[in-house]
């Protein structure tokens, strides 16, 4: 089988690989979202994150715009608040907290106010009566104002001043004369001089559509009544009032009981939809590791002058989870953080017609499982994508695209390039070598030494089988195909007599050990237990090791990797992000075909941890390194005293699997293997080369192409560049490839190019 | 008649030959399809055998994001 089909444009709407409850309780472990600490304890829901990072910027005035969505009189509140977000602060673990009050009372006095009055907006049209005086009227009528009720306040004092005067008496002169200014500026009707008795009040019951009152009026007019706090509001007097009056009883008491009057105002029942109100626990997570110890900015009693609180609100560390936004490029490429972006790749598999937006970064995971390691709540986001590439695929909506190449690679593995034989002289063995699809790609000659080493030191003979063990279609979300790997896998090995597999590849590893009949070792452990060869060498230069996806959560393997390269004379460094918490090289998940970009971010990632050569246990990573021009060795490498040298291509990639096949058949098995000889040259300029590997054509794609040429002779000559052009349709792409014909048996290849479409004649 | 519409054109002007026919090739009628959609557009035909030359930019440029973009319809 050497073609995929592609898939049509009318999906099927089959399977439904998660449901919405599990991608929901899924979302519910990302804590990115929860409040901080400090803003879960203010019964007001004051953001003072926001808050404390525009006064640390220096914007009071920004500042005291956040402040205002909490507290309409907010020199009232910070001089008479409790605050209990202080001792909440995630910094009081370290050091001191934040002196959030007086910063607060520092914004509401510096900070200048932006909205002067709101004349301008347009009113509703219930109307709200308010008894009384006291903090709880002046604040619910502060809320009312902002949701734009007209309101009309009732009390007993003559004046504005005697009304703001009676309960703020802990105001200083200036304090009082700001929030004079303040209340004068809203828009609130003041009916001075009443005597409120219960004929007053219902009296006024005709002309407005809510009844609200202080406290005390409540209490003289209404002794006996039932009074609900939740709702603030006392049924049997349709009343909505108050029971406390302290500074945070009554702010909060006032945003409960404007929540009331808006429901009661529409008609609506005031229990219903009334969100999350007062103080809560907060799940966030905060790295505090990096969390300076500073001292508070002492403050003398007279509050701080706005510099001072500047001062204070940048110690803020502005507490978020980051954890896997830190560690993980793909995330920080997309900007968002896994809780989020699973539930928008989640409503991208149910997408039936329309644009897929998020298939992109859904292909772009490395699928390598260090978020659910980093990740206080660990969160798996690997799972997510897993499953939904799968999904797309059941409902026949995954573009073939982004993967087909590297699937068409697993093809090749486990067809031409495939080996599976015992060790000769015997008919079933006790091993079998499985090196790995990229081991016999990128570092053909270990392989064979490895191989070699093996039979001759362990009993019971060692089967070899080279192949790819099924992660590039698993990767793919393509499910068929990996079911179909796995029974391939297990039909060659059970003709070997299920020998016990040893893995040259952790990610081999981790998929073989998967099937039920197979029992598997890694390498390293077999050397450590056999003891090194001779010949093997250490760098003499120190070596960070770096981890493999495909061994975390593995410590006995990271730690046989160590040891050996000590044994072979190494001194390793531990890099940030070593073991269970390493990144992925960019290979994982097929990142490197399906976003080559995140596949570069990923792997510069990686290397910028250290400046010293990388040692690896998986030749994809080692790869990858090499490629950015690292020095870069696979630990096998170094044990059988071999160098891979510079990465190979695509295509070489390809030729190298081929070729230690063919050798290793012709110098073990003493079989004359079939080679496809070409009866023509090709050549290739360096040109060529480079745009082959970049456009990711094969050297079997050119020779399709010419193939078809010799065949048909169609081609294209360019007069402008003296080239010839043909092309031919391999599988879902149609290549082209540009040439000189040298003679009648020998071309040069100057450029090549394909696409998916295919293009036909019209007719008429 | 209604007017056809092309979403590309391509003029060889003169500079491509069909080694096989050993004539020019001309602007001709074309069609690209790709996940059961069809484009019509015109492109350099060997007026004798029928072969289409999709130029390398067009294949890189045009070709290239109209594929990206019926894969995620
Ligand atoms: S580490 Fe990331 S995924 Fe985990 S809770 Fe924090 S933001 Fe969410
Ligand atoms: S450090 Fe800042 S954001 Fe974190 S709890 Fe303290 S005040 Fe709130
Ligand atoms: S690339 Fe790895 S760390 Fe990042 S989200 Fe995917 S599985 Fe998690
Ligand atoms: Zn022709």
């Amino acid at each position: 089988m050497s073609q995929i089909e592609e898939r049509g444009s009318t999906h099927v709407y089959k399977v439904n690989r998660i449901s919405k409850e599990e991608i929901d309780s899924m979302v519910e472990r990302c804590v990115y979202e929860e409040p901080p600490f400090c803003n879960a304890a203010c019964p007001l829901k004051l953001d003072t994150r926001a808050m404390l990072k525009a006064a640390g910027s220096g914007d009071l005035k920004k500042a005291l715009q956040v402040y205002e969505k909490a507290a309409p009189f907010p020199l009232i509140l910070s001089t008479g608040c409790e605050a209990p977000c202080e001792a909440k602060c995630r910094l009081c673990e370290v050091g001191d907290g934040i002196d959030i009050r007086n910063i607060e009372k520092a914004i509401a006095r510096y900070g200048q106010q932006t909205r002067l009055g709101s004349i301008f907006r347009t009113k509703k049209k219930k109307t709200v009566a308010i008894f009384g005086s006291g903090l709880f009227p002046l604040f619910l009528a502060g809320e009312l104002e902002k949701k734009a009720y007209p309101i009309t306040v009732f009390c007993e004092q003559e004046t504005l001043e005697a009304f703001l005067h009676c309960e703020t008496p802990f105001l200083d002169t200036d304090a009082f004369s700001l929030e004079l200014k303040r209340l004068k500026g809203k828009d609130i009707q003041f009916v001075f001089g009443c005597t409120i008795t219960s004929s007053f009040l219902e009296e006024k019951r005709t002309a407005f559509d809510v009844l609200c009152a202080s406290g005390s009026v409540f209490q003289q007019l209404y002794p006996e009544a039932a009074f609900l706090p939740e709702l603030m509001i006392c049924e049997a007097a349709q009343l909505v009032t108050c029971r406390e009056e302290g500074v945070m009883a009554a702010a909060f008491g006032a945003k409960k009981a404007a929540l009331t009057v808006d429901r009661l105002a529409q008609n609506l029942d005031p229990r219903n939809m009334r969100g999350s109100e007062g103080a809560c626990e907060s799940r966030l997570y905060t790295d505090l590791s990096e969390a300076i110890l500073l001292k508070r900015i002492p403050e003398n009693g007279q509050g701080y002058s706005a510099e001072e609180a500047v001062a204070e609100a940048k110690r803020c560390i502005q507490c978020h989870c980051e954890e896997c936004m830190k560690s993980c490029a793909y995330l920080r490429h997309y900007k968002k953080y896994p809780g989020l972006l699973s539930k928008e790749i989640y409503n991208n598999t149910q997408i039936i017609m329309g644009d897929h937006q998020l298939n992109k970064p859904m292909n772009a995971c490395s699928l390598c499982g260090q978020c659910t390691v980093v990740c206080p709540n660990g969160f798996d986001m690997a799972h997510v994508c897993h499953i939904a590439r799968q999904n797309m695929v059941s409902t026949d909506k995954m573009p073939l695209a982004p993967h087909e190449f590297a699937l068409l690679d697993l093809y090749f593995s486990n067809g031409d390039a495939f080996l599976a034989r015992p060790q000769p002289g015997f008919d079933t063995c006790r091993y079998v070598f499985f090196p790995g699809c990229q081991a016999s790609a990128i570092a053909p000659e270990t392989v064979k030494a490895a191989y070699l080493d093996l039979c001759s030191r362990l009993e019971g003979g060692v089967a070899l089988m080279l192949g790819c063990c099924g992660a590039i279609c698993d990767w793919a979300g393509r499910y068929e195909m990996t079911g179909r790997t796995e029974e391939f896998i297990d039909r060659e090995m059970s003709k070997l007599g299920n020998p016990i597999v040893i893995a040259g590849c952790p990610t081999c590893a981790k998929e073989l050990k998967s099937h039920e009949e197979i029992s598997v070792r890694g390498i390293w452990d077999v050397l450590l237990e056999l003891g090194l060869p001779e010949g093997g060498y250490g760098l003499d230069r120190p070596v960070a090791v770096h981890d493999s996806c495909g061994a975390r959560g593995d410590a006995e393997t990271q730690k046989a990797i160590r040891t050996i390269a000590e044994e072979l004379g190494c001194t390793v460094i531990e890099t940030p992000y070593s073991g269970d918490r390493s990144p992925c090289c960019g290979y994982g998940g097929l990142t490197a075909y399906a976003n080559r970009e995140v596949a570069a971010e990923m792997t510069e990632q990686c290397l910028k941890r250290s400046e010293a050569p990388y040692l690896s246990y998986c030749m994809a990573c080692r790869d990858r390194f090499a490629r950015q021009g690292r020095e870069s060795r696979h630990i096998l490498e170094l044990v059988y005293g071999t160098d891979a040298g510079s990465p190979p291509d695509i295509s070489e990639k390809r030729r190298n699997r081929l070729t230690l096949k063919n050798d290793l058949l012709r110098e073990l098995w003493l079989e004359e293997p079939m080679e496809m000889k070409l009866d023509y040259q090709l050549n290739y300029t360096e040109e060529a080369r480079r745009l082959m590997d970049e456009r990711m054509i094969l050297t079997d794609d050119v020779i399709d192409v010419m193939n078809f040429y010799r065949e048909t002779g169609e081609a294209v000559y360019d007069s402008e560049s003296g080239l010839l052009i043909a092309r031919n349709r391999v599988g879902n792409a149609t290549f082209w490839i540009k040439f000189i014909r040298e003679s009648e048996n020998s071309y040069t290849v100057h450029g090549a190019y394909s696409h998916r479409m295919n293009v036909v004649k019209r007719q008429g | 008649m209604a007017i056809e519409k092309n979403y590309y054109t391509i003029d060889p002007e003169g500079k491509l030959q069909c080694m096989k026919c050993g004539v020019l090739l001309e602007k001709g009628k074309a069609k690209f399809m790709y996940l059961d959609n069809g484009f019509p557009v015109e492109l350099p035909v060997c007026p004798v055998c029928g072969f289409v030359y999709v130029p390398e930019e067009l294949a890189l440029g045009k070709v290239a994001s109209v594929e990206r973009a019926l894969e995620d319809k």
